[in-house]
């Protein structure tokens, strides 16, 4: 077993190394902007599946639900992607007078960049993104690290404190959620205005913070390490990638239509660049892929609970998150649609990273949180 | 053969003796049960066996069928029958009709959801299960657990049956008798409308005489009740008893100077243009000639503008010499008055807007054909 699970982790560093040779001649033969551009959507991704299961950690805290417990400590373990995400954000600042025209000299000359320069200026970004990470640690320290200390200690009054912590979290996680969504995707074309851009990017994060947690809870289900969880559990998770999926749905709808009704200048040509030419086509995917295939695969209760079903689905979902970031990203870029040896490169130099992160990420702690009063109550939860 | 009782009732004493019994009872040869609890209990609907409901699918159908029919709707009012250009937009605009269209899925599923689950699989109209009748419906709605034991294809031994469930641990065995099931007659239907006819009669007529009684009160009435004289009302104030009063003949609101000019060639004889040519007269000439005449004149003044495609009129050409002859008040006159196919801009342009337009057509004439000292 050891093994091979050595040979399996060489085998994906060899694969990831591979992806890096072919990101860094990307970097010399493509050019910075498209180097740049793929390392965005990584960057968010990791962000997004990070992130997602912190909020949905804090989130079972604040509502004080008791069916999800014996399932938290997926998410809980999972959040750490945030962390390891925290260099690739670091370093993404190198980028910003490659893909971001406020960045550039020549952005002065624009009066729409001009009036909202006092926020899309470089050392208020730097300011703003070492804050973000920041917070990430801070709320990963204040909602996740303790419960793992509760394995050993059983202490339940360490629930009572993430309880206490977790509107806190929410707040963090609102405030830095919203800021990536308006720093490092809206502001690459900084002319354009969209109030819901942060709730449109908190839809797709919640999702693969929900994608990503039950992937992890089948793989320890699958392989009988959470004793007791049953598919009522199941059942929940799955209705909550039904809902998320509508209302994803539902904001991306939203945004698009009084877009497209109001038609003005400042607002619709960024529709009118990702609806023309070959991006319509990606639109068009997006919108079936990312609503009505998992709407329609998740639509009866039979799926909600079966295993085989939620884990294409929670992939399928997670591969739908990059076409969106794709969708969102690339068109500010480059007027073609663009895929091609660069884009695998980086899936192939960042997903095997991820898988070891996820990996490493899932052998902390014990598989249930031991520690917690409200587990076997939890556990005995039914529909 | 005597026609099959509805079924053969126990109660249990627990929600898990019911759950041991049930199985028990099955292996009888008992396969038609349902089982009536003072709260859900987990496993029954396994152990009864009881089929998944269609209802879902059911609604599934009807919702698409609502967001199918709701969009085909919006096609033809908005396509076929009454085709209106809102906003520039495309006739076919799939997205103005998508929130009709989720609220008609809504209204569909729900509406199918309420009504298929009380008429087509709780079949009403149905006056009360036999259940309701039993000795046991006062502790299962409490605390004790029935089984009800139902014929298979209308036939049912009820000796053995009670037998069943009294080796399974039931006990109060009761044998409930079939609801009458013949369909109502011609009596029923009488008794049953005319008794809603008399309630909505009743409460008709009571409502009317109520308000009669009990005039509504208006908490406050110094809004509506004024000491002014309503237009197209009667009144005795004025000698020919009408509330409004014509203004004496001859009067002119401020603003509104009619033209008395019959034509435009008059006008240019007569009148004068009030306005000097100052940048901010034609900065707003050129804001007002934007928005009201260069969609049909173009922005130059040329006639040929993007809608000159879409309709046969062919609006003047306001560079040529003709127009560049004609003085002021020809123009005035036409902007007010209209001309050809040209409606009047006298509700949508004040005197003074009209002439600023005026001198901005006349900038933009010099500047199409400027001579060689207009450059110095």
């Amino acid at each position: 077993m050891s093994s091979g699970s050595g040979t399996t982790i060489r085998s994906l560093l060899l694969l990831s190394a591979v992806g890096f040779v072919g990101a860094a001649a990307t970097y010399f033969v493509e050019g910075p902007a498209r180097f740049w551009a793929n390392w965005l959507v990584w960057m968010v991704f990791g962000i997004a599946v990070g992130l997602g299961c912190l909020f949905i950690v804090a989130l079972e805290h604040q509502v004080q639900s008791v069916w999800s417990v014996p399932l938290r400590r997926v998410p809980e373990r999972l959040s750490s992607l945030a962390l390891w995400v925290t260099p690739l954000v670091l370093a993404a600042l190198l980028c910003l007078p490659v893909l971001y025209p406020w960045a550039r000299p020549e952005g002065a000359s624009v009066p729409a960049i001009v009036l909202k320069s006092a926020w899309l200026n470089t050392p208020f970004f730097i300011i703003r993104t070492v804050a973000c990470v920041a917070l990430w640690f801070v709320a990963y320290r204040l909602v996740v690290k303790r419960s793992f200390e509760q394995d050993r200690s059983r202490d339940p009054m360490i629930t009572v404190c993430l309880r206490r912590h977790a509107p806190l979290v929410l707040a963090i996680f609102a405030l830095t959620l919203t800021t990536v969504a308006f720093d490092w995707i809206s502001s690459l074309e900084p002319v354009w205005y969209s109030d819901i851009f942060g709730v449109y990017l908190f839809a797709g994060t919640f999702l693969s913070g929900l994608a990503a947690t039950t992937l992890g809870t089948l793989y320890l289900y699958n392989r009988g390490r959470l004793p007791g969880v049953t598919e009522d559990h199941l059942y929940n998770l799955g209705g909550f990638l039904f809902a998320f999926t509508v209302f994803w749905g539902y904001i991306a709808f939203a945004q698009y239509m009084l877009m497209w009704y109001g038609d003005m200048p400042e607002e619709v040509f960024w529709f009118k660049q990702r609806t023309t030419g070959g991006w319509l086509a990606l639109a068009l995917i997006l919108g079936i892929g990312h609503f009505f295939v998992p709407f329609l695969a998740l639509v009866s209760r039979k799926a909600k609970i079966s295993p085989k079903r939620l884990r294409w689905v929670s992939l399928w979902i997670l591969a739908f998150m990059l076409v969106d970031l794709y969708w969102l990203i690339f068109p500010a870029v480059g007027a073609k649609v663009r895929l091609g040896w660069p884009e695998l490169s980086f899936a192939l130099l960042f997903l095997p990273l991820g898988l070891l992160a996820a990996r490493a990420a899932m052998a902390k702690g014990e598989d249930t949180p031991v520690g917690d009063p409200f587990l076997q109550e939890g556990l005995e939860f039914r529909l | 053969m005597p026609e099959a009782p509805f079924g053969v009732l126990a109660v249990y004493p627990t929600a898990q003796a019911l759950l041991d019994a049930i199985p028990g009872i099955k292996a009888r040869g008992f396969s038609n049960l349902e089982a009536y609890t003072p709260f859900p209990v987990h496993g029954l609907e396994e152990a009864l066996g009881l089929k998944k409901s269609r209802l879902g699918t059911l609604v599934f159908i009807m919702a698409a069928l609502g967001a199918v029919s709701a969009f085909l709707f919006e096609w033809w009012t908005s396509v076929v029958d009454y085709p209106l250009v809102i906003g520039g937009k495309p006739l076919n605009s799939w997205q103005a009709f998508v929130p009709v269209m989720f609220e008609v899925t809504v209204l569909f599923a729900t509406f199918t959801a309420g009504l298929a689950m009380l008429f087509l699989f709780n079949k009403l109209p149905f006056f009360g299960s036999p259940i309701l009748g039993s000795k046991a419906i006062r502790r299962t709605t409490k605390d004790r657990f029935g089984l009800l034991i139902m014929p298979v294809e209308g036939v049912l031994d009820v000796e053995a049956a009670s037998a069943a469930l009294l080796e399974t641990g039931g006990s109060e065995v009761e044998v409930l008798a079939a609801p009458d099931s013949t369909p109502p007659g011609l009596g029923w239907w009488f008794k049953t409308l005319s008794g809603i006819t008399a309630a909505c009669v009743v409460t008709g007529f009571g409502t009317a005489w109520a308000i009669k009684i009990y005039p509504t009160i208006p908490p406050m009435v110094h809004m509506e009740v004024q000491p002014r004289l309503d237009a197209q009302k009667a009144d005795s104030f004025f000698a020919d008893g009408h509330g409004m009063q014509l203004p004496p003949v001859g009067t002119v609101a401020r603003g509104y100077m009619p033209l008395l000019a019959k034509s435009p060639e008059e006008a240019g004889k007569e009148l004068i243009n009030p306005l000097p040519v100052t940048p901010a007269v034609l900065q707003k000439g050129r804001d007002l000639f934007n928005y009201h005449c260069a969609v049909c004149h173009d922005r130059l003044g040329t006639g040929k503008p993007w809608l000159t495609s879409a309709y046969t009129a062919k609006p003047a050409n306001l560079q040529a010499s003709t127009y560049r002859k004609v003085p002021d008040g020809y123009i005035y006159y036409v902007i007010s008055e209209g001309k050809g196919a040209m409606p009047s801009y006298a509700a949508d342009l004040s005197a003074n807007d009209r002439w600023a337009i005026v001198d901005y057509v006349r900038a933009l004439q010099r500047s199409q054909h400027a001579k060689p000292e207009d450059v110095q």
